[in-house]
């Protein structure tokens, strides 16, 4: 595949605004995790991109891939605890609706 | 030919994350969500990162959306007269519009500021064995990257006595000295049956 890496730089941009625009704009405490999900795939595909840009066949650039590598491994546990704060909410509220907790708003 | 998929792929991925960010319940946004991963995980084939794209699937594909699926089960959220109690919450169609359009100005502001970055025609060698390949990789986490890599299992180590704590059920009091407090709290002297076939009764009254 012989893309201009400004377009896999553009497709990672538009994912990450999406996820931030859902994590800003929804109340539903899942699709707000979906959305964290999305931002971070969005932060790999960056990274990919920029190992791809920096690699050459003498030296390959490997930074990217295991930066990726602990960036998925980051997603699963934030996702693991994000869940079990939500049935956590869930059991205490009835509902995931995050405005349904606003006792620290002051 | 592939780039012409690349294009397909991203425009799908682009589709699936409007949906995840504009469904009306939860479930229909987790299974767009996995849409987006499965087209991300062909990018990354595409892009020639064979054993990223592999882990994609396994563990974005596979782990976390089962605990995606499972939590969303579990909850029995796709209750929709909950929704429509607060019909603000739910994004409308110009909210939509408005995200797609902000999110459209991004990429057009990523693809102007990226004009700088030098386009080096991607190596033809590497792109035939890949941009990741599983050895050199391997040596790298366990020499230059142990300490993150152990850092790393000692996270998935704590984040597994997290959650049980989280999810566990609150212990419900046991000993006598706890019940007579529970009892106390109350605010009656009586036992727990008759309180509740009291309230049973009311109930029936009403």
């Amino acid at each position: 595949m012989n893309v201009p890496h400004a377009h896999l730089l553009a497709l990672a941009a538009v994912l990450f605004g999406l996820g931030c625009l859902g994590f800003l704009l929804r109340r539903n405490a899942i699709i707000v995790l979906a959305s964290i999900e999305l931002m971070l795939n969005a932060a790999n595909l960056a990274f990919l991109t920029g190992s791809r840009m920096h690699s050459s066949a003498a030296q390959p650039s490997l930074e990217g891939p295991i930066f990726a590598l602990f960036v998925i491994l980051i997603a699963a546990a934030e996702a693991a605890v994000g869940l079990a704060l939500v049935i956590a909410l869930y059991r205490l509220k009835r509902t995931a609706e995050l405005d349904s907790s606003s006792e620290l708003r002051g | 030919m592939a780039e012409t998929l690349f294009y397909a792929l991203a425009l799908a991925a682009v589709g699936f994350a409007v949906g995840v960010i504009s469904a009306r319940s939860p479930m229909l946004s987790v299974l767009s969500l996995l849409g987006a991963f499965v087209c991300l995980a062909l990018v990354y084939l595409l892009a020639g990162f064979q054993f990223l794209a592999g882990a994609q699937v396994l563990v974005y594909a596979g782990a976390i959306m089962v605990l995606f699926l499972f939590v969303v089960m579990l909850l029995n959220l796709a209750d929709l007269s909950k929704v429509a109690e607060h019909p603000t919450r739910v994004l409308g169609v110009h909210r939509v519009a408005l995200a797609g359009g902000s999110a459209a100005l991004l990429g057009v502001l990523a693809l102007l500021a990226s004009r700088r970055i030098p386009d080096t025609a991607a190596d033809t060698a590497m792109l035939a064995r890949g941009f990741d390949e599983l050895e050199p990789i391997a040596v790298a986490l366990f020499s230059r990257y142990l300490l993150p890599f152990e850092a790393a299992s000692l996270l998935l180590l704590a984040t597994m006595v997290a959650v049980l704590v989280l999810a566990k059920r609150a212990r419900a009091p046991q000993g006598p000295r706890e019940q007579a407090q529970a009892v106390d709290a109350h605010g009656d002297a009586r036992g727990d049956a008759s309180d509740a076939a009291r309230e049973l009764e009311g109930a029936g009254l009403r």
